[in-house]
């Protein structure tokens, strides 16, 4: 589903990233660890093509991502939910319409995803706020609106950058639930966090990063300081 | 659109900025457009109606005026050419004093000469067909009627019209130039502004996978809507001032057609104006928006 292969990222002359390589397959959830400046907000943005690898190849069900014209990239990211530690839900439109948002760029909102809304919400717990603004919100109800956005997109890969670093262990531990339950399905989930106490609670996969090498991947991993 | 309307509505005193501007330009356009036309439509009435009389001899026989007027009709410069008799200038005399009876009491119209009235199709040849036709020997003498304040000759009228009409037109189209241009920038400064209040907004929008024409559309939208409300609005503002006007325009021209007399007509002249300015509105918005989204709006 997702493949590195020996992936580098440079800025000027800093080494953010620096021969990568790991495969991820479809349905897998993945914590990908490491301290502040390891180069997980990086690798994100890379899999996002926000950025582009200096050398190296990303490929996504078996396409290079570096392929994916500029045209064709709005269509890439509607299969790939991203979920930031700063939400990034528009501020003057409620819950509802930030998650019919992901609908309307899709095109015409017909019934059938109206009731999708509806059914997204409700997993995730919004159905009662649906009609409030970002700000009337907690941190984790924010989180949960923002992952209902995601969900109703129905993507292939979800891919969270920190997704709990504003929330407290209870709050931290559903939003982290709600993306493990959205993986059970075939979607992919890449969650980038340095919550010791989730990823061993958990022990899914873990890829480590330090100072922008892969220094660790293992099967039900632990979070190594 | 509901999202254009929804970036209206936040920043009404902008968008009020931007329909001012807007509305001002369309206001002088129109009135421009106005004049235009109303310095077009004296100088076409000057230039059709019977311009050219020549007064016959009193002894001319009927088939020296017959063989003159075939020779008139055959003038390719010449028009509407019309036999006047002695008694029918007694007529038009007695409808020109009708006010004064009793000076047409005390007249026959033995006193009136016969004539042969005519227009030119151009102004410009009138000068020459008068020249020609005062040598001929059945003429007594040739007067033209179109006369503008001290105008010594023809010549004098055509380059007087001529030259209010270039004036309206040169003077108009600098004047609206300038407007066109400062609504312009208008127009890319506050779509400038909205661009770089969003930043955040058009960030996430890029990241969930909008398309840059869903990005871009409810900038072109707002963009398009300021102008057409403003040439709305400028141009009903034109139409209530020209009706408000009209009844002092029609004592002041005496009759001269400066503007169509009746409503319908005067109506028929501003639908046109408004298809055209609409027109222009939806291109002008379109444009200033594009531009300002291509100047502010890297995606």
């Amino acid at each position: 589903m997702i493949k590195f292969e020996n992936v580098t990222k440079k800025f000027g002359s800093t080494v953010a990233l620096e021969d990568i390589s790991f495969e991820i397959e479809k349905g897998e959830f993945v914590f990908l660890t490491g301290h502040s400046g390891s180069g997980k907000t990086t690798l994100i943005r890379l899999l996002l093509r926000e950025l582009s690898p200096t050398s190296g190849k990303i490929l996504i069900e078996g396409k290079e991502l570096g392929m994916v014209r500029k045209h064709e990239l709005p269509f890439y990211r509607r299969k790939v939910g991203v979920v930031f530690q700063d939400f990034k839900l528009l501020s003057n439109m409620t819950v509802y319409e930030n998650v019919r948002l992901a609908c309307e760029i899709d095109g015409h909102v017909s019934d059938v995803e109206e009731k999708k809304i509806q059914e997204v919400l409700h997993e995730v717990g919004m159905t009662a706020k649906q009609g409030l603004f970002p700000r009337q919100l907690s941190g984790g109800e924010t989180q949960r609106a923002v992952i209902a956005r995601v969900l109703v997109m129905q993507p292939k890969v979800i891919l969270a950058d920190e997704p709990t670093g504003n929330l407290d262990p209870q709050t931290a531990r559903q939003i982290i639930d709600l993306l493990e339950k959205a993986s059970e399905g075939e979607t992919t989930v890449l969650v980038a966090t340095h919550n010791a106490l989730i990823v061993n609670d958990l022990k899914r996969r873990v890829i480590q990063l330090k100072e922008g090498k892969l220094v660790g991947d293992c099967k039900k991993g632990k979070y190594i300081d | 659109m509901h999202t254009a309307w929804k970036h209206i509505r936040r920043s009404p005193y902008q968008a009020l900025t931007a329909v001012f501007i807007m509305t001002l330009t369309f206001f002088v356009a129109t009135v421009l457009v106005v004049l235009a036309y109303g310095t077009s439509t004296v100088l076409r009435y000057y230039e059709t109606r019977p311009q050219v009389i020549a007064y016959l001899k009193a002894d001319v026989t009927p088939s020296d005026v017959s063989s003159l007027q075939v020779k008139l009709e055959s003038d390719s410069r010449v028009e509407g050419v019309k036999y006047v008799s002695k008694e029918q200038a007694l007529d038009i005399y007695k409808q020109a004093t009708s006010s004064n009876p009793l000076l047409a009491e005390f007249v026959s119209p033995k006193i009136f000469p016969a004539s042969l009235e005519f227009s030119v199709r151009d102004l410009a040849f009138a000068q020459e067909v008068i020249s020609q036709l005062g040598e001929e020997a059945t003429i007594e003498e040739v007067a033209f009627t179109a006369n503008l304040g001290d105008s010594k000759n023809l010549n004098q009228v055509v380059e007087r019209l001529s030259s209010v009409a270039n004036y309206v037109r040169i003077g108009g189209a600098v004047v609206l130039g300038f407007l066109l241009a400062s609504s312009f920038l208008v127009l890319l400064i506050i779509i400038g502004m909205r661009i770089s209040s969003r930043r955040e907004e058009i960030e996430i929008l890029q990241l969930i996978g909008a398309t840059s024409g869903f990005i871009r559309s409810p900038f072109i939208l707002e963009g398009m809507f300021y102008v057409v409300v403003g040439s709305v609005v400028g141009w009903l503002l034109t139409l209530l001032l020209t009706l408000y006007v009209s009844p002092s325009l029609i004592s002041f021209f005496q009759g001269v057609p400066f503007l169509p007399q009746d409503l319908f007509s005067l109506l028929e002249l501003f639908g046109v104006v408004l298809a055209g300015e609409f027109l222009l509105a939806i291109i002008l918005g379109a444009l200033g928006s594009l531009i300002a989204i291509k100047r502010y709006l890297k995606i």
